[in-house]
């Protein structure tokens, strides 16, 4: 600065700098207005708090977040249903087995889907066990190798137990019960699995006669 | 009358000494607990690899990520900060007062007493002594050591300003009287407790009033804790090192006030989407919001103030504008969409880190080596050195911010996707963690090269104590007469015009919040009237309005109690109501079940290992959150905040590196007395403590063995009932024969269960049968179990409709409430 500034307590105009006649410690200080756009970000805050508030409080406007979030739900869930009646009505266990498990692609999605959630309890060879060390320790879910199904083995039926978790007579494993997957697995996905299933040990599902694929569209 | 007034420099030197060595401790932690989330062998299983072999372990308990990210946390904040804002204000403060700091002897109770808190922090920590909230996990004890030692430095600071050489105060000494203040209301408020033995104790306030107190500190304990005193050190700091004028002194003024009125009511924008009362949490977002423009008046300040020429600018220069960027990135944080995608995601982590690594530690390097010479009284030993250690230094925190924005981010916006057909997610939440690995690893290497720098920066100062002799700085300063300073009485310095209008047009629009409809609006119309009043009154005075701010300064009493007025009332509003609201009767419809004694000995063993720091206990208001962690069938199965009404400490926690467990446990097992059973079996639970890989590939959570060794504490569950029945937990009246009773069978049948799953304990292969189920029905596993098992229990009480309009419920009086 070549000019000497001008000296005094508080700038009067925009634009205008003043050196403070106090020094403490060595350190000075000037004065001048605050730049428009700083200004404008603090009010233009305290405004848009006034605004929000009144118009939450005053006005119908807005949904409260309580509201909102059971609307999505419940157009969710209904969703839900609707594609759960679409897939069941295009789906018998005829159509399971010859044609879903016959395709690999179907079959590659549904493992790819069993994986990340299913071998946790049944295990990664549907045997719900883990091999720590030289022992086979059992996991929490039921085999699904073994050839018995305690709750019925038709495709359709594995397609509900997955779809709704262990059904209501079930004890559980120790009162462990398996999930609701129709939770987070969509209807294709549960098909999918089923094929995966299916695939894995045909012999359990080869009294099931093509015949009925053309009893669904 | 002038006399000569050697400053007492040791105290600085000691200081800013302590302040080097436990930063580099502090950042060192913080670099292993950064390696722990990529890889989960860094939780003790290192150290076979260290020693060949010799020292075996599946993690080891004082080394686990629970327990030393509340380490980290409290030595960057408490030692590394803590000991350079002391060396700060110590130095500026004698200057600026020109006299010695009042007492010697409360400066080294100051210091001792600071540097052994710190130790014993850094031994009960990993230990697993924790009070289960964040930055406040200190035990009772240490609480009241802190407390002392802060009115200790209070008393020596005010004491310093009452014998002052100078009528006015810096504004530098703005910021440290706010500081002193608040953080002491802060801090005692927040960690108000009683004590159940000399380690233990449980907090006051439970379930929500818990999270909102502990927020209300958590945010201001970064607010007064690392942005205030900085700031007064940049005030005083940076224009003497640019030798330039500070830019705007009005800039000081209204930035000042400000942000110390503003901050202190942000809190709860760290618990936005939560169940926490809507009108609550609109005020955080909003004055987040609102505090954009004041904090950076002071970024302003210090970057308009700035030449850059040397690397003490350099330093300050970027920290100034790390500030500035970090409190952009909060009020933009703050906005309640914005905040669905970002909480309880690495875009937080980013956040603080870029004020702590940006401005904190930024603001420390310029600082010291401003310092350094002057208190030993020689050159700064290496000039370049200390300019490598500025650009390694801003290279690794850019690389630690940038790669966590990207792991937020990327996480947050997985964490909502939907599947095609959009009814369900389309990742498990295992996916997500995985997508971001390689920017877990990026920034551990960004921390590491900061670290680096800053060792630089150890070595550099080392050298130069060595070269030169401490040195305390001597000058002549002039005597001031009493009168000339401290003579404005109370009456002229709270109540004068237009003042009071001010205070009492305020008063009317926090009326306003909370009176019912159309009384609102008779509130707000009275404090447009008094606001109008004061306006004209400023108008008319201008001259005495100045006059009086002015007048203020040389008052540091009055000047004290404005301060601790303008960071009370944030708080007040917003906690009081919460506070006296009965909290039985707003409850949501669900209403906690009370815990068993065991599960509430699995619960304190829960927030001993630290689990709070990687699990949240909070399913927001939000359809993704739902979707994930809601049970199926249950439409609006968020965390209603009655179901964790009786936790004392709440354990709704702030970030997820794991799954939410809010709604984890489940009901009672068939044919079941105690057991509960929920979304996993007692079998999963038990082996994924033993190794969380075996059910959970791929996860980085630590392995839990000792939990399998060390037993439950049942001895003191008598004291710890009572003492929680005292904070209002409706438990049953339970002697300890019963106690233990309830114990023993509740922890024997989940023990009987495991058993019966055929549970292996792979270095114990000898135990089965009955000596197995009575070794785990005496282990801490089994406790644990049992209160994964309970979490989320409530019953329902619902009454239907909305609650009856009340006087502290602003929510309640709403329109829309009651004709929607």
């Amino acid at each position: 600065m070549n000019q000497q500034p001008k000296r005094g307590d508080f700038a009067k105009e925009k634009g205008e700098i003043v050196l403070r006649e106090h020094e403490y410690d060595g350190i000075q200080e000037y004065d001048q207005k605050l730049p428009n756009w700083w200004l404008f970000t603090f009010y233009g805050a305290i405004v848009w708090f006034v605004v929000l508030w009144v118009l939450y409080y005053q006005t119908n406007l807005f949904q409260d977040s309580h509201e909102l979030v059971k609307e999505q739900i419940a157009a969710i869930q209904k969703a839900k249903s609707a594609e759960l009646e679409k897939t069941l009505a295009t789906l018998n266990d005829a159509k399971l087995v010859h044609e879903w498990a016959t395709n690999p692609q179907v079959v590659a999605a549904g493992e790819a889907t069993f994986l990340t959630n299913c071998v946790p309890c049944h295990g990664a060879d549907l045997s719900a066990t883990i091999t720590v060390g030289t022992i086979k320790a059992p996991l929490p879910g039921l085999p699904l190798n073994d050839h018995q199904w305690k709750f019925g083995g038709k495709p359709m039926r594995i397609f509900q137990l997955i779809n709704e978790g262990s059904p209501p007579e079930s004890t559980g494993n120790n009162g462990a019960k398996m999930q609701v997957w129709g939770q987070t697995l969509s209807p294709k996905q549960i098909a999918e699995v089923v094929a995966y299933i299916i695939s894995k040990i045909p012999e359990d599902f080869k009294d099931i006669p093509a015949s009925g694929l053309t009893e669904v569209p | 009358m002038t006399t000569p007034i050697t400053y007492d420099d040791k105290s600085v030197r000691r200081f800013m000494i302590a302040s080097l060595a436990w930063g580099v401790v502090g950042m060192l932690v913080g670099i292993l607990v950064a390696t722990q989330l990529s890889w989960w062998q860094m939780n003790g299983n290192f150290l076979a690899w260290l020693t060949g072999g010799w020292l075996k372990s599946d993690g080891i308990s004082f080394l686990t990520f629970g327990r030393l990210r509340p380490l980290h946390t409290n030595a960057v904040i408490f030692a590394f900060v803590g000991n350079m804002m002391f060396a700060g204000i110590y130095y500026s403060t004698q200057r600026l007062c020109k006299v010695r700091t009042a007492s010697d002897l409360l400066s080294a109770i100051h210091f001792w007493g600071w540097q052994i808190i710190i130790v014993a922090a850094a031994i009960t920590l990993p230990a697993g002594f924790t009070r289960g909230k964040e930055y406040a996990e200190l035990i009772w004890p240490i609480n009241i050591c802190v407390a002392l030692i802060w009115v200790v430095f209070a008393i020596n600071f005010f004491w310093t300003l009452a014998k002052r050489n100078e009528p006015s105060l810096y504004v530098a000494l703005w910021f440290y009287i706010a500081t002193i203040v608040t953080v002491a209301m802060l801090y005692i408020i927040n960690h108000l407790s009683l004590p159940t033995s000399w380690t233990h104790s449980y907090p006051i306030f439970g379930g929500l009033q818990d999270a909102l107190v502990q927020w209300w500190y958590g945010h201001n304990a970064v607010a007064f804790f690392l942005t205030t005193p900085i700031l007064g050190i940049m005030y005083y700091f940076l224009p003497k090192a640019a030798n330039r004028p500070v830019y705007s002194y009005r800039l000081s003024i209204i930035h000042f006030w400000s942000l110390v009125f503003i901050y202190i009511w942000a809190g709860p924008h760290h618990l936005l989407n939560t169940d926490l009362p809507y009108w609550l949490q609109m005020l955080g977002m909003t004055f987040s919001l609102m505090l954009w423009a004041p904090s950076w008046g002071g970024m302003l300040n210090g970057l308009l103030t700035l030449l850059r020429t040397d690397p003490v600018l350099q330093f300050f220069a970027a920290g100034v504008t790390f500030y500035g960027m970090s409190t952009f990135e909060g009020p933009l944080l703050a906005i309640r969409p914005v905040n669905a995608l970002s909480h309880y995601t690495d875009w937080t982590i980013a956040h603080v880190h870029v004020g702590t690594l940006g401005w904190n530690g930024f603001m420390a390097a310029g600082m010291f080596y401003w310092l350094a010479p002057r208190l030993w009284k020689t050159p700064l030993w290496s000039h370049s050195l200390a300019i490598i250690h500025f650009r390694i230094a801003i290279t690794g925190m850019l690389l630690y911010v940038v790669a966590l924005w990207c792991a937020g981010i990327s996480q947050g916006l997985m964490l909502s996707q939907l599947a095609d057909g959009g009814t369900t997610l389309k990742y498990e939440f295992i996916e997500t963690l995985d997508s971001i690995r390689i920017f877990f690893i990026l920034r551990s290497i960004g921390g590491t090269l900061y670290l680096a720098g800053f060792v630089l920066c150890v070595i550099n100062i080392w050298k130069t104590a060595r070269a030169g002799e401490a040195h305390d700085e001597t000058v002549e300063v002039t005597i001031l007469e009493s009168t000339r300073k401290d003579g404005m009485g109370w009456g002229e310095a709270l109540l004068s015009d237009p003042l009071a209008h001010v205070f009492l047009a305020m008063a009317f629009v926090i009326l306003a919040f909370f009176l019912p409809p159309h009384a609102d609006k008779a509130a707000l119309l009275v404090a447009a009237l008094l606001s109008y009043k004061a306006y004209t009154a400023f108008q008319a005075s201008n001259d005495t309005w100045t006059n009086w701010h002015e007048r203020l300064l040389e008052n540091y009493l009055p000047f004290t109690v404005l301060v601790f007025v303008a960071v009370a009332i944030g708080g007040a509003i917003q906690i009081i109501p919460t506070l006296i609201v009965k909290r039985e009767k707003n409850i949501e419809g669900r209403l906690q079940e009370i815990y068993t004694p065991l599960e509430l000995a699995g619960r304190d063993v829960y927030i001993a290992e630290g689990c709070y720091n990687c699990h949240s206990q909070m399913i927001r208001t939000l359809a993704p959150d739902i979707m994930r962690y809601g049970r199926a069938g249950v439409g609006d199965d968020y965390s209603h905040f009655g179901e964790s009404l009786f936790d004392h400490p709440y354990q709704w926690g702030s970030k997820r590196t794991g799954p939410d467990l809010a709604h984890e446990g489940g009901t009672i097992a068939k044919d079941a007395t105690t057991m509960r059973v929920g979304q996993r079996g007692n079998d999963w639970h038990c082996n994924h403590f033993l190794n969380p890989r075996a059910p959970s590939p791929n996860s980085n959570m630590p392995a839990f063995p000792w939990l399998f060794d060390k037993e439950t504490d049942v001895a003191s569950l008598p004291r710890k009932i009572a003492v929680q029945s005292r904070l209002g937990v409706p438990w049953p009246a339970l002697s300890p024969d019963q106690i233990a009773d309830s114990v023993e069978s509740q922890a024997q049948e989940i023990a009987r269960s495991l058993v019966a799953a055929k549970v292996y304990l792979p270095d114990k292969p000898d135990l089965q049968g009955d000596a197995l189920r009575n070794h785990l029905a005496k282990s801490q596993v089994v406790a644990v179990i049992a209160y994964l098992q309970k979490l989320g229990a409530y019953r329902d009480v619902s009454k239907g409709g909305r609650p009856e309009p009340s006087i502290l419920d602003p929510d309640s009086h709403r329109k829309a409430a009651t004709t929607r």
